[in-house]
Formats: structure tokens, C-alpha cells, sequence
């Protein structure tokens, strides 16, 4: 198929990807940080991650009859449906479908947005490279791997919030601090996962340096790296200054989660090539 | 019998075969030259594929889909009518689903004298 065809599909897969995990990681960090005020943030994101499931199921569909009539070919679609490119839209739409419906439940409701977001993320086990691979541990590496992401994804956004008004700076503390906790067990556990995955994907360290996907995967880690540094910056300076009653470090902080939401951007969009347009090294 | 036919011949070429397409082997196969067209156009995959669009090139005619009424499901081999179009190259792009839900095509080319 034409360039276009390749671009729309990569701009779809990142769009996939960003609605999906905010969407789960808002809900994840709503429950576990017990935070307000993330209900329209959460659903918008859930609507992106509905809306680009569905385009990346019909972009397959032109993918089978190489122009664009196959988006809307019923028996193209009902062919893509049997397969395990339709168990994973199933599994997109109705776990975002949960996490919306979860939104307007109340208490309880927050649990069934949390199960809502598991089921989302877990459809990237059904399909992609680590579902090629049909190993139960790259299985949950992908699934541990992806939700520790979110959670990392989720609390940006609320945490920028608290820190961008006086009243709500002790709750942005008190958030950063908990979430400076919890980090010290996912981030390092999000990188075994992720150094596992890319070992048993590509299989030698030459290999990354030599092939597109390698090479592909080497800017992922250096970006990985970069949020780390964000990270680090965030959790060692400006929440204890914060805590100390320095009030510029809220600013700093905030301004720091924007640096990570940017640099999150051109991972999710370097993980769209990678997963779209490149293959693996063999 | 044919199939037998079929699967004998298939294994025959499948020594050609390109190393990381999903296509293992054809007849007639890839940059091959052939004395005259055959009635069939026979392909094989390494894995499970439902062909969704095949079509035929050839050099002074313009591309035509070939009929794939005759396939159902996802299989491993594939038997599809021939049109004659003369001598010269014909070029044939294939498109299909694999079973684990993957897209994949390519294209091939033979010549007949």
C-alpha cells in the first residue's frame, strides 16, 4: 500500500496506545492515590482509545485489499473479526466500555473502571509480536510492563494539577511522595519487563545496532532514560523542596511534568513504529 | 490425486523459496521461465493464510484480479485459474490474513516464452 497507508496506520496505533493507557493509568491512579476531578479526563482518553481501536481494525481491513475499500468490506471485517485482531478490538471495547460505564458508578464503580482498564491493556497480549511469540511469561512481562506504564502515564496530569494551585499543594506532596514509593517497585520492574521482552524479541545484542528494530528499540531506551532522569529530578528536588515550603518548586515540578508527558509522547510514537512498521530481526 | 499432484509439485519448488515470506513456494515459481502458461497458478504458505486479493500483471495488459471464488477458509495451499496473456512477464501480487490475524502480501514474477 501507498506511504499514507503506513502513516495513517502508525498514527492510528499511537493513538491506540495514548488512549488506552491514559485512560487505564487515570483510573489506576485514581483508585490507588484516591484522587477527584478525573472522570471527563478518564473517559475523553477511553473515547480516543475506542475511536482509534476501531480505525486500526478498519485500517487492516484496507491492508487485505491494498486501497481503501476494504475499511468498510463486511466480509474483509468479518474475516479479521474471526481472528485475533477481533479478540483484541472485543477486549478494547469492552474494557473501555467498563471503564467509562465505572466512571458513573460511584465507589464501586472505580474498581470496575480499574478491571475495565486491565481488560484493555491486556489486549495487546492477543496480538502483536509478544502474542507471536505465544510464551506465557513475555505474556505477562507485556501486561506488567504496560500497566506500570499506565499508572506512570496516569498520575501526570492530576499530579500537574496539584501542584499548579497553592490549597492543593500539600495533597501534590502527599500524591508525589506515595507515588515516589510505589515507582521504587514498578519503574525498576517496568525496565526488567522491558529488557526481558526486547532480549527474547531480538534475540542478540548486535542485532540492535544492525536492524531498523533494533536501532528503533535503542531510542526507546535512551527516551526511557530521559524520563528517568525527569523522574529522579522530581522525586530527589523539587517534592522535598516542595515539602520544605519552597513554593517555586511547585512550579518546577509541574513544569517537569510536562518535559515527561513529551517525552512519554515520542516513546508511545517510537513504539508505534516499532510495532507497526517494522519487523523483528531474525 | 491432484492434491497429492499438488503437494508433490509445491515441494518440488519449495526449495526456491523466498526466506521470510510467508509464501514457501509457488508454480510456477518465482523468476522462473516457462515454456508455456499453466492452467493453474499454485501457492503455499508456511502458515494458515486466507487469501483476500490476488491479481495478475502482465507486461501489455492491464492487472486483473484473479478468481478466488474457489477458497475458503485459511489454508496452507492454493490452486487459482490461469488466463493466458501471451508470452512476456506476468507479475502477480498476492494479499492475504493469516489465522493469527496478521496481514501479509507480496509479489512474484515469471515469464513465459
Amino acid at each position: 500500500m501507498p506511504d499514507v497507508w503506513v502513516f495513517a496506520a502508525i498514527a492510528t496505533k499511537f493513538t491506540l496506545y495514548l488512549g488506552i493507557l491514559t485512560a487505564s493509568g487515570t483510573v489506576f491512579a485514581q483508585l490507588m492515590f484516591q484522587l477527584d476531578r478525573l472522570r471527563n479526563l478518564a473517559a475523553a482518553f477511553a473515547v480516543v482509545g475506542l475511536l482509534a481501536a476501531a480505525l486500526s481494525f478498519s485500517l487492516r481491513g484496507a491492508n487485505l485489499t491494498g486501497d481503501a475499500s476494504g475499511m468498510t468490506d463486511p466480509e474483509m471485517l468479518g474475516l479479521l473479526w474471526d481472528t485475533a485482531a477481533g479478540t483484541a478490538l472485543m477486549y478494547r471495547a469492552i474494557g473501555l466500555g467498563l471503564l467509562i460505564a465505572g466512571l458513573f458508578m460511584g465507589r464501586l464503580g472505580q474498581w470496575v473502571s480499574v478491571f475495565g482498564g486491565i481488560l484493555a491493556v491486556w489486549s495487546f497480549d492477543h496480538i502483536g509480536h509478544v502474542a507471536g511469540r505465544e510464551t506465557a511469561l513475555l505474556d505477562i512481562a507485556l501486561t506488567f510492563h504496560l500497566m506500570a506504564v499506565a499508572l506512570w502515564i496516569g498520575i501526570l496530569t492530576p499530579l500537574k494539577r496539584l501542584a499548579s494551585t497553592v490549597p492543593t499543594f500539600d495533597v501534590a506532596i502527599s500524591v508525589g511522595h506515595r507515588f515516589g514509593i510505589v515507582a521504587m517497585v514498578t519503574v525498576p520492574a517496568l525496565i526488567v519487563a522491558g529488557a526481558y521482552m526486547s532480549y527474547a524479541l531480538v534475540g542478540t545484542i548486535p542485532l540492535l545496532f544492525t536492524t531498523d528494530y533494533g536501532q528503533a528499540l535503542l531510542i526507546k531506551v535512551l527516551l526511557v532514560g530521559a524520563l528517568l532522569g525527569l523522574a529522579a529530578v522530581n522525586k530527589l528536588r523539587f517534592i522535598p523542596r516542595l515539602r520544605a515550603g519552597d513554593m517555586t518548586a511547585a512550579g518546577h515540578l509541574a513544569k517537569s511534568i510536562s518535559v515527561e508527558w513529551a517525552v512519554f509522547i515520542a516513546i508511545l510514537a517510537t513504539t508505534a513504529v516499532l510495532t507497526t512498521n517494522l519487523t523483528l530481526p531474525t | 490425486m491432484r492434491q497429492i499432484l499438488l503437494a508433490g509439485m509445491l515441494g518440488l519448488w519449495a526449495t526456491t523459496a523466498m526466506a521470510h515470506s510467508p509464501l514457501s513456494a509457488s508454480v510456477p515459481a518465482n523468476e522462473e521461465i516457462v515454456a508455456e502458461l499453466p492452467e493453474q497458478l499454485l501457492l503455499a504458505f508456511k502458515a494458515k493464510m486466507r487469501l483476500t486479493r490476488l491479481t495478475m500483471t502482465h507486461a501489455d495488459h492491464d492487472s486483473v484480479d484473479m478468481d478466488l471464488s474457489g477458497a475458503k477458509g485459511f489454508v496452507t495451499q492454493y490452486a487459482v485459474p490461469l488466463q493466458s496473456m501471451g508470452s512476456g512477464i506476468y507479475v502477480i501480487d498476492w494479499r492475504g490474513l493469516g489465522d493469527d490475524g496478521h496481514a501479509a502480501n507480496g509479489t512474484f514474477s515469471f515469464t513465459v516464452q
